[in-house]
């Protein structure tokens, strides 16, 4: 237990120390990540921060864990998450979590921001309100559906290159989730969400 | 099988011979005393047709104050409608579902886009309509997050100058018509709560009735009266909590006893659960000129999980009849006490008057989602037929003594138990989508759905902003296989007089004209239009994406009948979009004439501008 | 009683009291027949028995009866009647404390969780439902309803001086029943095992007299007082913004089912599942380190600045 309370601390802790470093990527002139080109003025990521891949390549520390998965499955109804996105995960009023395609990025560390933060056309704000263990365990949960981006492959994720390949845990992830969740069609998704000018 | 094979044969003949006397067609009404001007079908149900505006307009969204949609035009007859052929489109640029229905006043149309509801004038004396001006509002994004069913817009208002409508984001706002600058924009409520608009702003006289959405997230739900020069908001009626809030006071007179009582809006509802109680009316508003009375109904209660709210959760899922003026209810009339599935009050009220026991009443006919159509005179609340349109088997029937229905108790969800097959689902046996009267056949056309539902429900906290909701679904068609069914109802008798399976759900509106047409869209796209009397499809055609809006028919400046439907599919179809064939989302208004004539409708031509600036060639 | 909170021998409840005489009437004639039979014992291993005559070994030759039947006869004649007796008293007490003898003047509903309490108060009139947390109050001499339910694993709902234990099963509607005939708190424990802090996890049967339970029950439906310090009100925007997506305090802002209700929190004695004192120190270590305090909790420790902790403290304090 004491461990993981490390852990998740310092999870969380690269994660805000980082968003508030906000370099420009120019200034990390050589590169850690693949494929990274040495643009004066790279776009930002894909939630609008300053990019940063070193932010958003941080690890859940709960990934895989069957009790945090379960846990945050748990959470996923209570905190009203499922009214949003669905039971299912293949969205309703929010957007599909178990497909490929992540507005916002689909990183742990950037999904952890995003239930964070909030994001704009409506998704809330949960920082105050839930304890980074318990946003963690959430990110757990949809990653056991298998839609989400890799940390390590964040890079190919923000460039569009993944999501043409089916979620990588189709099927049950440790009895949880159902992995090929259809919803909408992504078409359909994205029509929604690109349709505010 | 011994003694007389006779007697088996005998017996089916007695029997075939009283169900054949038991199907026969209804006597034509019974020479009662009909007002002059009126024109009667064979129900015998007739309306009123006021504002009575000039025959070619399509001046709101129900066409009339009655919502009968029903229009007097008579070019488009079932002779001449298989020849109807696009005379021009239009696309909006919205990607959201499309569910408003145009405005053709003068020779002028006006459409508004589903999120971010951009308003455009379009000028029908020219050729392709072009668009006069638009007008961008520009509503907070935040609100699309809280729009429980698509970022729709059901659909707007033309007076007194101005085009108003509602903002997703909580305002309603008023445009001059001729300039396209806004004249007014009024804040209602907050969508950070949860709260969003999408209902079609009402004009009736000097006042615009609008109310909220939010059924699914909690909030707390009311109607409210603008002053239409002004926006000035002059009442506010909510649909829970103390009389003051609701606008009950000594006037009001519920037809049943178990409505009779003081503050139930609060009295109803464990603790202080009122609050968050929903309640919405987002929904359609209809008008009597002669009572003063508006009539529209409430949305299901919050949470949507029963369990946590034990008592009759007044006043949702229910209807009002509220004096036009002060918003003073005058009576109510709660359809499904203690709402377990989502069944919604808000369905159109349209106000007919029928012969009953002897004598005309006036009442009006509402498609409940709860799958019973029931007619009520609208005087007093009372309801006079109550019996199943669709499929349903939460109930056994309505008990007419109380007007309660009579809940099969194995239909009844707890918390984490799958209930299996429950029908209809939460979209009802017709959700909002409204229905027509012809008074030339004296029946209603409906839009219905035949789907049923697996339902487990999770107990479910109340945080601000987040769904207040608990029921997890998976849906699927009911008995037969079709989503979807067309239907013709005797509002008298209260009896389905035709149907018309449809594999895809309906969720657009009916159109019932003058020749004895009807015409309605399908979810996968398809527009048609059948024979009043016999439910015949006359014209079928396939448009660029679902139809879930309202199709209207006009009479453009050059004298012509003309069909219009927005393709735009979204709102809740999304339920179904796992099907085959369930199409791409769309924009587009699709405008129909006999061989798709309009004016300047010759090929190459090109508009030239003269000295005086005026379109020619 | 406050000696052995939990002590099942000394009751207090209609529910109770008959299985308590019971327990002692065994135990008396347990106590008896092992009173009996042991001096019997004793007796017979130390009776001097001399050598048998020789006119007394003839006579026996013949086969007469021991003289040891009379001894059975007794026996008999003593332990059946008192046996039949136990036999039906103990089936009439077990039917006198299935179901109470008059219908029940109150239902709640206890919904166990890990680890604490939930109770709501049902009522005919649905305004008067309303639902707290680890503190049961109950009117004195009146039939108590219990539905039991479980949010999560198995249960029990003992509170030993009042009724026995009914397992709080998931996916089943269990019911007991209780009545308490004295005024007093009357601790109840999870007879259960479910879980790390199953030792943690208490509540109290608070009796009253009717008149003091009546004004309890609409002084719960009362929301918090409108008009706060400034201190509690920053402590109230710290509970709206912090505490609130899991707890519930009716009137105010907030209407979380995770946590325990925390409505008027200030009347209750103990927190934390009936485990700690309701006092400034306790209830702000418990916010602090819920950990330290019941180590597995699944209360989070919410990172709080002292100051919001104080405000936060001041009015959870406030709402009485």
């Amino acid at each position: 237990m004491r461990a993981r309370d490390l852990r998740v601390g310092l999870a969380t802790a690269a994660l805000f120390a980082l968003a508030a470093c906000g370099q420009p990527a120019g200034r990390r002139a050589a590169p850690a990540a693949v494929g990274m080109t040495a643009n004066r003025l790279p776009v930002g990521d894909l939630a609008g921060d300053v990019q940063s891949p070193a932010l958003l390549s941080v690890q859940n520390p709960f990934a895989g864990q069957p009790d945090a998965i379960a846990q945050g499955k748990v959470l996923f109804v209570k905190m009203n998450c499922a009214g949003c996105h669905g039971y299912d995960l293949a969205g309703n009023m929010g957007p599909n979590l178990a497909d490929r395609y992540w507005r916002y990025g689909g990183t742990p560390g950037a999904v952890y921001q995003s239930i964070a933060r909030g994001r704009p056309q409506g998704m809330p704000s949960w920082g105050r309100a839930l304890p980074p263990a318990d946003i963690w365990r959430l990110v757990a949960y949809i990653q056991s559906y298998g839609g989400m981006t890799p940390a390590a492959q964040y890079q190919a994720g923000e460039q569009g290159d993944l999501a043409g390949a089916p979620p990588s845990a189709p099927g049950e992830a440790k009895g949880v989730g159902t992995g090929q969740a259809a919803g909408k069609s992504r078409m359909q998704s994205d029509a929604a969400q690109s349709a505010a000018p | 099988m011994k003694s007389s094979g006779r007697a088996p044969f005998l017996a089916l003949s007695v029997f075939a011979a009283l169900l054949a006397a038991c199907h026969k067609t209804p006597a034509p009404n019974q020479g009662l005393a009909v007002p002059s001007g009126h024109v009667q079908g064979w129900t015998g149900a007739t309306a009123n047709f006021a504002p009575n505006g000039p025959a070619g307009e399509w001046p709101s969204q129900a066409r009339d104050y009655a919502n009968t949609r029903y229009s007097p035009l008579t070019q488009i007859t079932p002779a001449n409608v298989a020849r109807l052929r696009t005379a021009w489109s239009f696309s909006d640029g919205a990607q959201y579902g499309h569910e408003g229905a145009p405005i053709v006043v003068g020779d002028t149309m006006y459409l508004v886009t589903p999120f971010p509801n951009i308003a455009y004038a379009l000028d029908l004396t020219k050729p392709g309509a072009p668009i006069k001006w638009s007008f961008s509002p520009n509503p907070s994004p935040i609100a699309i997050g809280k729009a429980c069913c698509d970022a729709v817009l059901r659909g707007w208002a033309v007076a007194d100058g101005k085009l108003i409508y509602n903002l997703l984001d909580d305002h309603t706002v008023a445009v001059d018509i001729k300039t396209g600058k806004q004249v007014w924009r009024t804040k209602m409520d907050n969508p950070e709560n949860g709260t969003t608009m999408t209902m079609a702003a009402t004009v009736f006289g000097d006042k615009v009735y609008v109310g909220n959405s939010g059924g699914e997230l909690g909030t707390r739900g009311w109607l409210a009266a603008l002053d239409v020069a002004t926006g000035k908001e002059l009442w506010r009626a909510y649909g829970s909590g103390p009389d003051t809030d609701v606008k009950i006071g000594p006037d009001f007179k519920p037809y049943y006893d178990w409505m009779k009582g003081k503050d139930l809006g609060a009295a109803s509802w464990p603790s202080d659960m009122w609050k968050h109680g929903g309640a919405s009316s987002w929904g359609w508003v209809s008008f009597d000129p002669q009572l003063n009375l508006i009539y529209y109904g409430t949305s299901n209660p919050s949470p949507r999980v029963p369990a946590q709210r034990p008592g009759l959760n007044l006043w949702t899922a229910a209807m009002f009849a509220r004096d036009a003026t002060t918003g003073m209810a005058k009576w109510a009339f709660q359809f499904t006490p203690h709402d377990q599935w989502d069944y919604d009050g808000v369905n159109e009220n349209i106000l007919i008057d029928i012969p009953f026991q002897g004598r005309m009443h006036k009442a009006l006919v509402q498609f409940n989602r709860n799958g019973f159509a029931y007619t009520i005179d609208r005087q007093t609340g009372q309801v006079l037929v109550a019996q199943p349109f669709g499929n349903l088997n939460w109930a056994t029937g309505v008990d007419m003594k109380t007007g309660q229905p009579i809940v099969n108790p194995a239909m009844q969800p707890k918390p984490g138990i799958k209930l299996v097959n429950a029908c209809p689902t939460d979209l009802g046996v017709k959700d909002w989508q409204p229905a027509a009267f012809s008074p030339r056949t004296g029946l209603l056309y409906a839009p219905t759905l035949n789907v049923c539902m697996d339902l487990t429900d999770h107990v479910q906290s109340y945080i601000a902003g987040t769904p207040y909701d608990g029921m997890e679904m998976t849906r699927h068609p009911g008995p037969g296989g079709n989503w979807g069914a067309f239907i013709a109802w005797d509002p008298v008798h209260g009896r389905k007089v035709w149907s018309i399976p449809e594999n895809f759900m309906l969720f657009s509106g009916a159109l019932a004209t003058a020749s004895d047409l009807v015409f309605y869209g399908t979810v996968d796209g398809w527009f048609r239009a059948v024979d009043a009397r016999t439910g015949k499809v006359l014209w079928s055609q396939k448009l660029g994406s679902g139809i879930i809006s309202q199709p209207i028919t006009y009479t453009g400046p050059d004298g012509r009948q003309y069909v219009a439907v927005y393709s735009g599919v979204g709102g809740a179809t999304s339920v179904e979009s796992k099907q085959a064939g369930f199409p791409a989302h769309g924009n587009t208004l699709y405008v129909f004439s006999i061989d798709g004539a309009g004016p300047g409708a010759a090929a190459g031509m090109l508009a030239t501008v003269t000295a005086a600036g005026k379109a020619g060639g | 009683m406050t000696s052995a909170p939990l002590g099942y021998l000394a009751t207090d409840g209609a529910a109770a009291s008959p299985v308590t005489a019971l327990a002692w009437g065994l135990i008396g004639v347990s106590l008896a027949v092992i009173l009996i039979v042991g001096l019997l014992v004793v007796w017979a291993s130390l009776r001097r028995r001399g050598a048998p005559s020789q006119k007394e070994t003839d006579d026996n030759l013949v086969g007469r009866p021991a003289s040891g039947l009379a001894w059975i006869y007794g026996g008999l004649a003593i332990s059946v009647p008192v046996l039949l007796i136990s036999t039906v008293w103990s089936l009439v007490v077990l039917a006198q404390v299935m179901k109470p003898s008059a219908s029940p003047g109150l239902t709640i509903e206890v919904n166990a969780h890990q680890w604490w309490w939930e109770a709501r108060y049902d009522s005919p009139d649905p305004w008067r439902i309303f639902t707290t947390a680890n503190e049961i109050h109950i009117p004195v001499g009146v039939p108590v309803r219990i539905k039991l339910a479980s949010s999560d694993v198995i249960h029990s709902f003992w509170a030993p001086k009042l009724a026995g234990k009914m397992d709080v099963i998931p996916g089943l509607a269990n019911a007991t029943w209780i009545e308490a005939n004295h005024p007093g708190r009357y601790r109840g424990q999870c007879g259960e095992y479910c879980g790390l802090q199953h030792a943690r996890m208490a509540f109290y049967v608070v009796a009253e007299s009717p008149a003091a339970f009546a004004a309890w029950r609409a002084h719960e439906l009362e929301p918090p007082d409108a008009h706060p310090s400034p201190v509690a009100a920053r402590g109230a925007e710290v509970f709206a913004a912090r505490c609130a997506a899991c707890h519930t305090i009716r009137g105010a802002e907030g209407g979380g089912l995770v946590g325990p209700d925390l409505s008027h929190l200030a009347e209750r004695e103990t927190l934390a599942g009936a485990m700690i004192p309701n006092d400034r120190s306790h209830l702000d270590a418990w916010i602090r380190d819920p950990q330290g305090v019941k180590p597995g909790a699944l209360m989070p420790a919410v990172r709080l600045t002292q100051a919001d902790r104080g405000g936060l403290v001041a009015y959870l304090e406030s709402l009485k």
